[in-house]
């Protein structure tokens, strides 16, 4: 029976599927870490002393450090795809349409999820690692020993400041945006500035802007929750660190881009 | 009686790597645990201060806080000397509103004094050596005044005269503090020098329970073998 079964373990049908296992286990087992991080998150929110220190801390990392690198990012793919798109639009007839063309991709879609990105690989990045270095190092144990509560100490002010900031980037994002949009367009098309912006105003609808905020928040909470969670539940040492990293930038990357399809079914389906 | 450890189990990995330990520390008394490296010293440790939950068993520790002194320091590196040792006076629910700026000031500066440093207090982690880390957190620990403080290898990484310099300030806090301490070490100086008693490990049970002179005395196989770090014995090294 031993040799059965040692055989079977050594068979590539076994090893195909306890991979498959192990890579569930792991989804699930993240899944569950973040959700219940989620609820303290919630539940500490509403009793936790909000230092108010440490939360302008945090804004001013996750909002003010991190604007350059954001604006350009959302600005070079308004220009790209500006420099794409205008000529060939001005070809057709329809060089009139490409300031609301611009402003609504960049209000709905490349505003917020451009920025989101970029905050991914500036800030929670950063926000996994200092964490995970924490718990490698047992600063999170002492946290503890200490009695004081780890969500409300390390995880309401940064992901408070994730809420708050990111609809500010993202508003930024897309006054960038739109204005890198004029700009390619000037620059490959005979179309005026005045043009681009008339045509641009008629873009802009309340309803856009709203969803554009919200998906700010969202986008910003889910970010610094997920990278929060990874760095704290990292073992090991500086291994356990990347890993953690790593595995925080993948998560949030792919729950942005679940949540950004979440709101377009949503509100414009 | 400030700590009563009953009947304890921890498993790990269907590993029994604390298997049904008793042992009692009153107030100022010392306790050395020592054993071979993975013997699960640091796990009564952190059994008996909550970062684990036992598997069956009992630990009771007398009204107050336990306090616990980390290997490696396990000092916060984004806050100053002074806010690592305020930390649970700022952060703690309870104790929050309890002090004034002045007052936790004060508290750091006598705290600091008893460790022997002074003027310190706006300097990081990081700019310190490894001895004033370590004296750092035992004034960390000591904030609360607490009535059980643990030790995790005080001494571990330190040069000779640091090590004295730390087994000094373990037997001062005691002195001090009147709590109970449990030290985990592997050092033949902190044993003699800080415990009144020393228990030692081997594959999750307490093989020796006595003082530090009568494990010097090496009346048993255990003892011996730890005390002329032998290879041959009855403890086997899991390589």
């Amino acid at each position: 029976m031993r040799a059965l079964q040692k055989y079977y373990k050594q068979s590539a049908t076994y090893r195909i599927f306890s991979g498959i296992f192990a890579l569930l286990e792991d989804f699930l087992n993240t899944l569950g870490q973040i959700t219940i991080k989620g609820c303290q998150f919630f539940k500490a929110l509403l009793k936790a002393h909000i230092d108010g220190k440490e939360l302008s801390e945090q804004c001013e990392r996750f909002g003010i450090s991190s604007l350059p690198i954001t604006l350009s990012i959302v600005g070079m793919t308004s220009i790209i795809v500006a420099s794409q798109v205008a000529n060939e639009m001005v070809k057709q007839g329809g060089g009139h349409f490409i300031g609301l063309l611009m402003t609504m991709l960049i209000v709905r879609e490349v505003g917020s999820i451009m920025s989101g990105f970029a905050i991914i690989s500036m800030i929670g990045s950063s926000m996994a690692s200092e964490l995970a270095t924490m718990r490698v190092t047992e600063q999170i144990d002492a946290i503890k020993v200490l009695k004081v509560n780890p969500v409300e100490y390390l995880f309401v002010p940064r992901v408070l400041s994730g809420i708050l900031m990111m609809p500010v980037i993202v508003i930024l994002a897309s006054v960038v945006g739109v204005l890198a949009g004029a700009v390619a367009t000037a620059m490959t098309t005979d179309l005026s500035f005045r043009a681009y912006f008339e045509s641009a105003w008629l873009g802009i609808y309340m309803k856009d802007l709203g969803v554009s905020l919200l998906k700010g928040v969202v986008f910003g909470g889910t970010i610094a929750l997920i990278s929060c969670t990874c760095g704290y539940y990292a073992s090991g040492g500086a291994k356990g660190v990347g890993l953690a990293t790593t595995k925080a930038v993948v998560w949030s990357f792919v729950a942005i881009v679940i949540w950004d399809m979440i709101f377009s079914i949503i509100f414009f389906f | 009686m400030s700590i009563e450890v009953k009947n304890l189990v921890k498993v790990f990995d269907e590993k029994r790597v604390i298997d049904d330990i008793s042992f009692t520390v009153h107030n100022s008394e010392t306790l050395a645990i020592v054993g071979f490296s993975g013997s699960g010293k640091s796990t009564i440790l952190k059994l008996i201060c909550g970062l684990l939950t036992p598997d069956s068993g009992e630990i009771i520790t007398s009204e107050g806080d336990t306090a616990m002194v980390f290997q490696y320091s396990a000092l916060f590196d984004s806050l100053n000397v002074a806010d690592n040792i305020s930390f649970a006076l700022r952060e703690r629910k309870e104790l929050r509103k309890k002090y004034s700026e002045k007052d936790l000031r004060e508290i750091v500066a006598k705290k600091l004094e008893l460790v022997g440093l002074k003027g310190i207090e706006n300097k990081f982690p990081a700019e310190l050596s490894g001895g004033m880390q370590k004296r750092v957190s035992f004034a960390r620990a000591i904030v609360t005044e607490p009535n059980s403080i643990l030790y995790d290898e005080p001494t571990s990484g330190l040069d000779p005269i640091s090590s004295t310099l730390i087994e000094d300030y373990i037997v001062r806090l005691k002195e001090e503090t009147k709590a109970a301490s449990i030290v985990v070490t592997h050092q033949m100086s902190t044993i003699t020098r800080t415990a009144d008693r020393v228990i030692m490990l081997y594959d999750g049970k307490i093989v020796f329970e006595g003082t530090p002179q009568e494990l010097l005395r090496q009346e048993t196989p255990y003892t011996k073998q730890f005390v002329t770090a032998s290879l041959e014995g009855p403890m086997k090294m899991i390589a």
